[in-house]
This record gives structure tokens, sequence and C-alpha cells, in this order.
């Protein structure tokens, strides 16, 4: 749903602001909902990637994977029904950064860019007047970054918070195509991933070096270090430490984005959490094989554990960057969010995200607000989406809500009342040519209980697509398909996203 | 420089050198290019055509790089061959063991490509041993050594050899130089892709 700001809410914003200037500190006293903020408000956004809602204890999950979030959430505004805009790194951050929807911003494949358009229109340029400073670990997520680099103030170096490696030099020296030189240097070097590589006699002599480099990290992390998947090693500590340093340092009032790469895979926790989770005898719901299973479909329970450790490692680190804001005295003018790009599944034959499914544990993530001085939690049930987040901290942080965003102001903020019935999309359409109408995809719509899946184009599936409908609130699990039992709400809901499709699709027809 | 040069130039002919680079660039390029069209649906699934062959381009690049190192290593090697040998006979004889060491090294990563196991009889050995790894050793360099060794002793004892590496060479020689052809391809396309 594409929200404007019109003159109506122009003039109603403008008439509160006085209220607004002086209304925080009267209301945090009372306790009562979050008021519309003065300028010159701090923002962090701090993204875990592949952070699933369903593995976050504070959102109800039997393991304690999030003992420092469950505590601080507490004292945050809890979205629990929020949906990711796509279901990997590179449409769901865009979908958070530009405030759209991957069909619109079209980043629609592997570490591809937005259009053209988005480069000038995202959350950098709508906090234009804070400092604006950025951090990932992720390569898809830093072609991002370097896309909108002009409206960034400070894109501090992925390599410079990755523990110094071997491939540093090739990363350097095919900056402009690092994701796919990485992937080929990874295959040529690293003998040991699969006990064979590209090269001959190089990969041996590499992989010695390279373990001796990291040595001493061995005893801290007995699954191996963190990785980047294809290149290097890296500790969340080192990233919070200098995020620290650095949010001390730059002028206020500033808005950082700050995108660790853990809990993706590979699920290398730190020594403090491994076997955490081990036979702790987690009721596993056995779940049919999707007609998207993948190869790597085994061990999926001990996949899940891993993950669950590497959650925890995650959380510590969480709430010591929180404790830091807070004994810094920056989180007396900072809006700080936590959130995720997408999420990760372990069920149905289905391991990662690497899927052209669309269950709940792909896509639905935690999404957080912790408000300057709040001291109460409020919880929101409303289905709310990644597309929110943008012309949310717009608002928040007195900067003007860009016309372009798709998202709305998220609850409690919103001066308007809630639409109810609100549909919400996601899209994944990773072979989709992004200057084509959407052709192969998989798409969403959620509205209050009911969820559609609405796939597309896929050869495994018929040439009338695939349809599923589940009841997320009575069913949260998937289990039960209601095209059967409800047809009229299933076709209601497929006309509704067919005609979305049919609306984004027509520049391209 | 120039007495280094010479030094090198009196223990190798200019074609001499070009056929023990050819040598080198083909075990590397061989396996690089069985793995890299084996690994090529997996990319695509991921990421698309172009990116995959990305992949194999990087991959090729990457070969030749190792191909010019262990040529040099292998050229640096062959002057502590005796003096009194042609250059003919001193590039035959690096060649066969640059052929030995790349089909060994093949061999030990081919058991996890096409996960080659040690038939069970064996296995049950080892397990009942008390000491399977020391077994394991001795069995490989039981294997190993007499593979590299009599190769090398047939070579030094038999006049004709030369003459069947070089001819070996040329036959090998003639399919290095298309996988030359394809890393002068791959670089092309390394350099367009970071460019655009």
């Amino acid at each position: 749903m594409k929200r404007e700001l019109n003159r109506r809410d122009f003039l109603k914003m403008a008439g509160l602001l006085p209220f607004g200037l002086a209304a925080p500190r009267l209301l945090r006293g009372l306790h009562v909902g979050p008021v519309l903020q003065a300028k010159s408000q701090n923002v962090i956004v701090v993204v875990f990637d592949a952070f699933s809602a369903l593995d976050i204890s504070a959102y109800g999950y039997e393991r304690k994977t999030t003992p420092n979030i469950d505590r601080l959430s507490k004292r945050a505004i809890v979205y629990h029904n929020h949906y990711a805009g796509g279901n990997f790194t590179t449409s769901g951050t865009a979908s958070l950064l530009t405030g759209v929807l991957p069909w619109t911003h079209r980043a629609l494949a592997p570490n591809s860019e937005v259009a053209e358009p988005f480069a000038t229109r995202n959350m950098f340029s709508a906090l234009q007047n804070h400092y604006r400073i950025a951090y990932t670990h992720n390569g898809w997520a830093y072609t991002l970054l370097r896309q909108f680099r002009n409206e960034i103030d400070e894109l501090i170096a992925r390599e410079k918070l990755l523990l110094g490696s071997l491939d540093t030099p090739i990363q350097e020296l095919f900056k402009d195509d690092e994701d796919i030189a990485s992937v080929s240097w990874s295959r040529n070097m690293k003998v040991d991933e699969d006990g064979y590589a590209y090269s001959l006699f190089l990969s041996h002599l590499y992989e010695d070096l390279q373990k001796r480099k990291v040595a001493k990290y061995e005893t801290l992390f007995p699954r191996g270090l963190p990785t980047t998947g294809s290149d290097n090693g890296f500790l969340i500590e080192q990233a919070v430490d200098y995020i620290e340093s650095r949010l001390t340092a730059i002028p206020q009032p500033f808005a950082g984005y700050f995108h660790f790469l853990p809990p993706h895979y590979p699920y290398r926790t730190s020594q403090e959490f491994f076997n955490a989770f081990d036979h702790d005898g987690l009721k596993w719901i056995e779940k049919p094989r999707d007609v998207f299973a993948g190869r790597e479909s085994k061990n999926l329970l001990r996949k899940r554990t891993e993950y669950d450790e590497f959650v925890l490692y995650c959380d510590r680190e969480f709430g010591r960057l929180y404790d830091f804001l807070e004994s810094s005295g920056l989180l007396e003018n900072s809006w700080l969010v936590l959130t995720s790009d997408h999420g990760e599944m372990f069920e149905r034959g289905i391991s990662g995200h690497s899927t052209d499914a669309l269950y709940q544990p792909v896509i639905r993530i935690p999404l957080m607000i912790f408000e300057p001085g709040r001291e109460t939690g409020i919880n929101i049930h409303d289905v709310t989406s990644a597309v929110d987040v943008l012309p949310t901290l717009a608002h928040l942080s007195g900067e003007k809500i860009p016309a372009w965003t798709e998202g709305v102001i998220l609850p409690p903020f919103s001066s308007t009342i809630q639409i109810p019935d609100r549909n919400i999309y996601l899209a994944r359409a990773v072979k989709n040519d992004p200057n084509a109408a959407l052709s192969m995809a998989s798409t969403m719509l959620v509205r209050e209980n009911y969820k559609l899946h609405y796939y597309f184009g896929y050869p495994e599936v018929s040439s009338d697509g695939l349809v599923r409908l589940y009841d997320v609130k009575s069913d949260p699990e998937e289990m039960t398909d209601l095209v059967q039992s409800k047809p009229d709400i299933a076709a209601e809901l497929l006309n509704e996203l067919k005609a979305k499709l049919q609306e984004v699709n027509a520049p391209y027809l | 420089m120039n007495t280094q040069l010479n030094f090198i130039t009196r223990r190798y002919s200019k074609q001499g050198l070009w056929s023990l680079f050819l040598l080198c660039a083909f075990p590397l390029h061989l396996w690089t290019l069985i793995l890299t069209f084996r690994d090529m649906s997996w990319v695509i699934e991921r990421t698309n055509l172009w990116d995959a062959i990305g992949v194999i381009s990087y991959g090729m690049v990457f070969a030749l790089a190792e191909s010019i190192i262990l040529f040099v290593m292998i050229a640096l090697l062959g002057l502590l061959t005796p003096k009194q040998w042609d250059t003919d006979r001193r590039v035959a004889f690096l060649s066969l063991l640059v052929i030995l060491t790349g089909i060994w090294g093949i061999l030990r990563q081919a058991r996890y490509v096409w996960e080659w196991s040690l038939p069970l009889p064996l296995l049950q050995f080892l397990a009942q041993s008390d000491h399977p790894f020391r077994f394991l050793y001795v069995m490989y360099l039981a294997v190993v050594v007499p593979t590299v060794l009599l190769p090398v002793y047939l070579f030094l004892r038999s006049k004709k050899s030369t003459q069947w590496m070089k001819e070996l060479m040329e036959r090998l020689s003639t399919l290095t130089v298309f996988y030359l052809v394809f890393d002068m391809i791959g670089l092309v396309i390394v350099i367009v892709r970071n460019l655009s």
C-alpha cells in the first residue's frame, strides 16, 4: 500500500509539533505511548542477518535463545507479526533500506542493486539531516550500501572489521566484482571445506597458512571462526567495539545502519554457547517435505540447534551494545531499532534461506523499537512490514516522510488510525529479469490472520501456479492448507494478489 | 641480471621452457575445468549464468597464475639437475616430475569429489589394529613412493625416455594451448566484470 504524506497529514503533524517538542519527558513519567518526536534525535538500526523471529525466545520460542533481548524487550515496542520484504539478503535489505517492496526496488537477484531511482531514495537520503554511518559484514548488503554511498557520510569498509586474512588482496583487487571473485577464490583455495579445490597445490599451502593465522581463535570457536561464507573470519565483538567508538566520536544527530552477518550460516558460535542446546529435548514438529525442498535436507534439527546457539552469541553482543548505549547516555537521545533482513528455516526438507518457499520461519523477522527513555514495553500484534521501518524512522527523527515509500508509520506512532485489514506483501523473484514483468516468482499476501502463498512460473509447480492458504494465528506452524476448506477466502486473497501483480507489472509490459 | 639470465639459458632452451610451462599448466587447468563445470549448476541455481561464467573465468585466471608459480619453482628445481644433461633431457625429467605430482595431486582430491573409500576389508583391518593411522601412512607410502621412484628410475636408466617424454609433451602441449585460450577469454571476462 502506497502511503504519501498529504496536505491534511502535514497540517496534523504541524499542529502536533509544539506538543511533540514538550511531551516526551512529560509522557515518559506517565508511561504512556510515544509521541511525535522533536528533531535532532539519533537513529541506530541494528540488523542481524537471517534472524528468524521463530527462534527468538522473546517471541515465544521455547529455547531460551535471547536472554538479553528478552530482558530488553520489556522496555521496547515489540512487533509480533513483522514480515521481511524478501526472503534473502538482497531483496530483504533493499526493502528495509528503500521502504519499497522488491517488485518496486527491483533488487531481485542475489547481490544485485536497486533500480537507479532508489540509489537516491533510501533510508540515508530520508535521514539527510543526520550524520549517516553504515557498516555490514555481508557482501550482498555491502553492494547496496556502496550503491547508496553518495547518501552516506561514513561507509565503513567491509574489510575493516573482518580479521585480516589471505583473502583481503583478492577482495581489494576485484572490489567491483568482489562477490563472484570471492566465490571463485574460495572454490580455488579452500580445500578444507569439501576436501577438494580447483587449485591442486597452492590450496594446501593456503589452508596451512590460514590455519596458522586464526589458530589463536580455535579454542574460542569450537566449530570454527565465524566467516562471511566465501572469505574471511570476523568477531562480532570487534565490530560492536568499533561501532561503539565511532558513535561516541561522530557528530549528532546521527543515523547508523549496522548489519551484522550472524546468525547467518555458517553457524559458528563461541565457546560460551557451544552445545548449549545439545539434547535439550526440543519438541520437533515433523512437517511434510515441500515442493521446493533442496538437497541440503539432512540433520535439520542439528542445524537448527547450531543456529540457535549462534543466536545466543548475537544476543550477548546486542545486550553489550545496548548496555554501552545506555551507560554512555546515547540512548537518551537515540531511537534504537533491532530487526533483520529475512529469516532462516529448518523444516520441510529446507535448510537456510536459499529457497523459493515463503514459510513463516524464513520471512517472519523481529522488529523492536527502543524509544529514548521508555521504561515499559508495548506489544504490537498488527501485521507490519519491513517497508514500514523507513517512514517510521523518518517520522520519529523529525525528518520529512518520503513520498516514494510503500510503507506506513508503524503503530503506535501513527497519528492516523491503522487500517485493520491492511495487505502485507512479499516477493521473491531471483531468476526474473529486473527489467521485465514478474514471470517466475514466490509471492505472499498477509491480511489479518490469513496468509496466502502464490508461486508461479517455476518448473516445480503447475502452469496455474501453486496456491496455499494458512490461518497463521490459529495455525502458526502452517500445517493445514485451507485452500480447499476456505475457497472463498483463498479466491479473494488470490484475486487481490493477482491484481497487485498486474499493477506492479504494468510498467514492464 | 644478465648473468642470471645467462645461467638459466645455459640450462634451458626457450622451446624447452615453453614446453615445461605448458606441462605445468596441463594438470592444473584440467582439474580446474573439471571442477568448475561440476560447480556450474550449483552457481546458476544461486545466481545466474553470467555469474557462473564469472566463477569459471576467475578459476581459469587463478589456474594460470598457479601455473606460472609452479613453472618458476620447477624451473628453479631444474637447476639442481646434473650440468651435463642436455636441455631436452632436463625438461623431460622435470616434466615427468610434474606429471607424477599432478596425478597424485588429482587423486588426493578426487577421492573427496567422487567419495571414494578404501575397501571394506581394509577398513576393518585398520579398525582392528592398534595403530590405524600408522598403518594407513605406511600403506600410502608403500603405494606412492614406488609410483614416483619407479618412473624416475626408468627414466634415468633408459636412453629412449627423453624421446618418449618429448612425444608425450607434444601431445599434451597441444591440449594445453587450448586451455591457455580459455585463460585469455577468462581474463577478458574478469576485466569486463570489473569494469562494468
